[in-house]
């Protein structure tokens, strides 16, 4: 289990981009209210305008600053990306380790929702879902949570299921522990790299669901986000705007994606480590 | 005939015998076995009744109480009716009379005969005894102590006594001169009543119909020779039994724990016993009979420790263990031996909980095991077959061994560090923070053996099983953990269940040897029997084709030289 995910992802071209890509993405969620000149939200007079050395990409139909949005954008979809993440991947851990540990009926149980879960198409109950209850940032993490740890909670437990017949946590099972002292001393542990896997993943999913949602008109209209800017801009595609508006939401939401892709591709072959191929050799 | 009920000698404040009960009939002998200062001699001077503590209780001789008989009657029955061979120490013989003339005193002295015929019958005697008649009238001094201890041993049958009582009789002697004298004792002996008191258990299940183990003034066991030998049921027995060097054992000789004392309360025997209880440091247990077998012990003698009964471990519809009924004793190893794949691991498995049990149970202290807690595993712990794989890789030395204190939340952090820190020295690992902060992969097999041997003491355990703790190692590390191992069963009583495929191996460290094939156990028994006589073709098979280094092998020599 001695894989260092930190040099298995620097090793790796793609890897290095990705890292670099999701920095700068980071830096720019951060330092928004520094990068931005204008406030998003701030509606004015001069609408559509083309960029110029105050509006750097120009304003959209309400008069905002498309820059501005475009800044405050990351945020969002860094936010969501990286709740999701954490909170799926967290559940998945809790439930695939402990059906793995506890085994029984118990895991049984818990085995067949995911399945169930994994079957049913995710985006179109996320669709329904959100269309009726319009979430905020807050509910669409817990939402997309929900809906997207079971993946996670498969490999968590076909590799706790491996890592629990192992000689030191049948050792600690000699001295009277229980599941949680095992799990979280023993199991946990050594599923670092594989949950760190399973965490780019669900970010990935998480951003691209957010966009879509936004796309689509089903999020929360207040709080500025790519998808929902990329929706605006396509009503004006009739104008010339789309070459500030549409074209750099694109790339900013396609470079997180590609971005976070790469990390996840150089890290996979913890996961799986035939996927090394010709590398070792 | 002799009957010694409630004896209690003591010199001032030491009590040297302590409610001591005891018959003999006419024609048996008695051995009274024990280690020097159990109150042996003691014993012996009082029915003689030339003991010079405080003698309280009965002795019984032929209805006599002796203890109460006037001082001249008691000379009449000294050296006529009871007489007794007196340890060989330098002085016990006087000085300025030749041997021949210290035969003849007693027979002298007490008028039966006239001074021709004593002459005849102590010449008579000391012939019979082997001394050369050239060194009849030879003084004391001028006989080596095979030479004294046979006109000893002439003396005390001067008068034909009905009683007699040796003390260390043969102790002095050289084994061959040894075997000689016994064999004239056991003739003179045979229709002759007799105590012998020795610590050598060879003279004793030779001499003796039974035997009585003495220790602390108290009588501990007693019963019939070849009964309390081949099972000793108390844990002082059995521990003198291991102490001894003789040619059935196969086990290493092991020492008891701790010194002889004499604890002011209790059972004498507790702070060195392998299965203390509170009560047996605050009441003197009663010598109990029961089976053929008088047992002084709080726990009614060696406790068994764990049991199996039917325990049956099927994966799916193939019985890996199939049945087995075994017991461990308190302080006892049980060698499991058997092939790979014979379901040794696992049994060890299943008995520790790692594996559900399909069928049976597993009784610990005769208590049926249902749910294992932390109280089962404080008295049971394993050590894994693979040591490197059982000690996670996060872990340091110190981590790894305070691990099962942090489980069952043992003490402050402070507590556990000191205790890992004190089995860590136990197990013969440096204590140095160096050595604490090594991760598994940076320590040599022997290290990590001993640090997993350290791990499953740190928490005291009653049992400890060991699935092949020495199979990854070369013979001089493995020659060390099995000391090791020994070494810890010594001092902590340690029960041990050894699990091996070196049958050369098990019968180094074990008392008992059970031999498993096909998930069942085909045989069981003492290890001496099993490795010396085996019942079943397997066993036997098992023994061929063990470790031996046929260095003297006289089929090898004699294809040579044909």
């Amino acid at each position: 289990m001695h894989i260092d995910l930190k040099k298995e992802i620097k090793e790796s071209g793609p890897g290095k981009t990705g890292l670099t890509i999701l920095l700068v993405m980071i830096v720019v969620a951060l330092l928004a209210p520094v990068l931005a000149h204008y406030d998003p939200y701030q509606q004015s007079a001069w609408s559509l305008l083309p960029p110029s050395l105050s509006h750097w990409l120009g304003m959209n139909h309400v008069g905002q600053d498309i820059w501005s949005r475009l800044v405050f954008g990351a945020r969002t979809s860094l936010l969501v990306g990286f709740g999701v993440g954490i909170l799926s991947t967290l559940l998945g851990t809790i439930f695939g380790v402990s059906a793995a540990l506890i085994g029984g009926l118990y895991e049984k149980v818990v085995m067949r929702i995911v399945d169930a879960f994994i079957i049913i198409p995710m985006v179109i109950i996320i669709i329904l879902v959100a269309a009726y209850i319009r979430p905020s940032i807050l509910t669409l993490i817990l939402l997309l949570s929900l809906l997207s740890w079971q993946g996670g909670a498969r490999i968590m437990r076909a590799q706790a299921l491996s890592l629990k017949e192992r000689g030191h946590v049948s050792a600690a099972r000699s001295f009277g522990a229980h599941h949680f002292y095992i799990a979280w001393r023993h199991i946990v542990p050594d599923l670092g790299p594989i949950l760190l896997v399973d965490f780019i993943y669900s970010v990935r999913r998480a951003v691209f669901m957010e966009a879509g949602l936004a796309f689509l008109g089903i999020t929360d209209p207040t709080v500025v986000s790519w998808g929902m800017m990329m929706r605006d801009a396509l009503s004006f595609s009739y104008l010339n705007v789309w070459q500030w508006w549409l074209v750099p939401t694109g790339i900013a939401l396609s470079l997180t994606i590609v971005g976070l892709t790469f990390i996840g591709h150089a890290a996979e072959p913890v996961i799986e480590p035939r996927l090394r191929g010709t590398e070792i050799a | 005939m002799l009957e010694i009920k409630d004896l209690r000698v003591s010199y001032g404040q030491d009590i040297i015998l302590n409610r001591i009960d005891l018959e003999v009939e006419a024609g048996e002998t008695l051995a009274i076995v024990g280690e020097s200062g159990t109150g042996k001699t003691t014993l012996g001077l009082s029915i003689m009744r030339l003991v010079e503590g405080t003698v309280q209780g009965t002795i019984r001789f032929n209805g006599k109480d002796l203890l109460e008989l006037p001082d001249r009657e008691m000379q009449r029955i000294r050296w006529k009716q009871i007489a007794m061979v007196f340890q060989n120490v330098n002085n016990v013989l006087n000085p300025v009379y030749t041997v021949l003339n210290q035969v003849m005193e007693p027979i002298i002295e007490h008028g039966l005969k006239s001074r021709e015929e004593a002459q005849d019958r102590a010449t008579e005697l000391l012939n019979y005894f082997g001394l050369p008649q050239n060194r009849f009238s030879a003084y004391p001094h001028q006989l080596s102590s095979g030479e004294q201890q046979r006109a000893l041993i002439a003396m005390a049958l001067a008068n034909d006594p009905e009683l007699l009582i040796l003390d260390e009789p043969l102790s002095s002697l050289d084994a061959a001169t040894r075997a000689e004298v016994r064999e004239l004792l056991k003739k003179t002996g045979k229709d002759r009543t007799s105590l012998v008191f020795t610590h050598d258990l060879d003279t004793a299940s030779k001499l003796a119909d039974r035997i009585a183990v003495l220790y602390g003034g108290k009588i501990m066991e007693m019963g019939r020779c070849q009964d309390v030998l081949s099972r000793p049921r108390h844990p002082y027995t059995r521990a003198l039994i291991r102490a001894y060097p003789n040619m059935t054992t196969v086990k290493d000789l092991q020492g008891i724990k701790g010194r002889m004392s004499r604890p002011v309360s209790g059972c004498p025997f507790h702070p060195r016993c392998t299965q203390v209880i509170d009560v047996c440091g605050r009441e003197t247990p009663q010598l109990l009979s029961g089976q053929g077998r008088c047992i002084a012990c709080h726990r009614g003698g060696i406790i068994t420790l764990l049991s199996t009964n039917d325990l049956t471990k099927s994966f799916g519809s193939r019985k890996v263990v199939d049945s087995v009924n075994l017991y461990i004793e308190a302080g006892e190893t049980l060698a499991l031996v058997g092939q790979s794949g014979s379901g040794k691991t696992t049994l060890a498995k299943t008995i520790m909980g790692i594996y559900q049990t399909t069928q049976g149970a597993v009784y610990l202290e005769d208590v049926k095991v249902n749910i294992r807690g932390k109280d089962f595993y404080k008295k049971v712990q394993m050590i894994f077959q693979n040591p490197g794989e059982s000690l996670s890789h996060r872990l340091s030395v110190l981590e790894a061994v305070m691990e099962p204190l942090d489980v069952q939340g043992i003490g402050t952090k402070e507590e556990r560090e000191h205790k890992a820190m004190r089995v860590l020295g136990e197990a013969e690992l440096p204590q140095t923070s160096d050595f604490l902060n090594k991760y598994p992969h940076q320590l040599s097999s022997g290290e990590i053996q001993r640090a997993a041997i350290a791990r499953a003491m740190v928490l005291d355990p009653e049992l400890l099983i060991a699935d092949e703790p020495t199979t990854f190692l070369d013979a001089s590390v493995q020659a060390k953990i099995l000391k090791l191992l020994l070494n810890l069963q010594e001092q902590r009583g340690l029960s041990m269940l050894f699990i091996t495929h070196d049958i050369a191996a098990a019968r180094k460290v074990s008392d008992r040897i059970a031999v498993m094939l096909d998930g069942k156990i085909i045989e069981e028994g003492a290890a001496s029997e099993v490795v010396t006589a085996p019942k079943q073709a397997y066993t036997k098979s098992l023994l061929k084709a063990a470790s031996a280094l046929h260095v003297m092998e006289p089929e090898f020599h004699s294809s040579q030289h044909v």
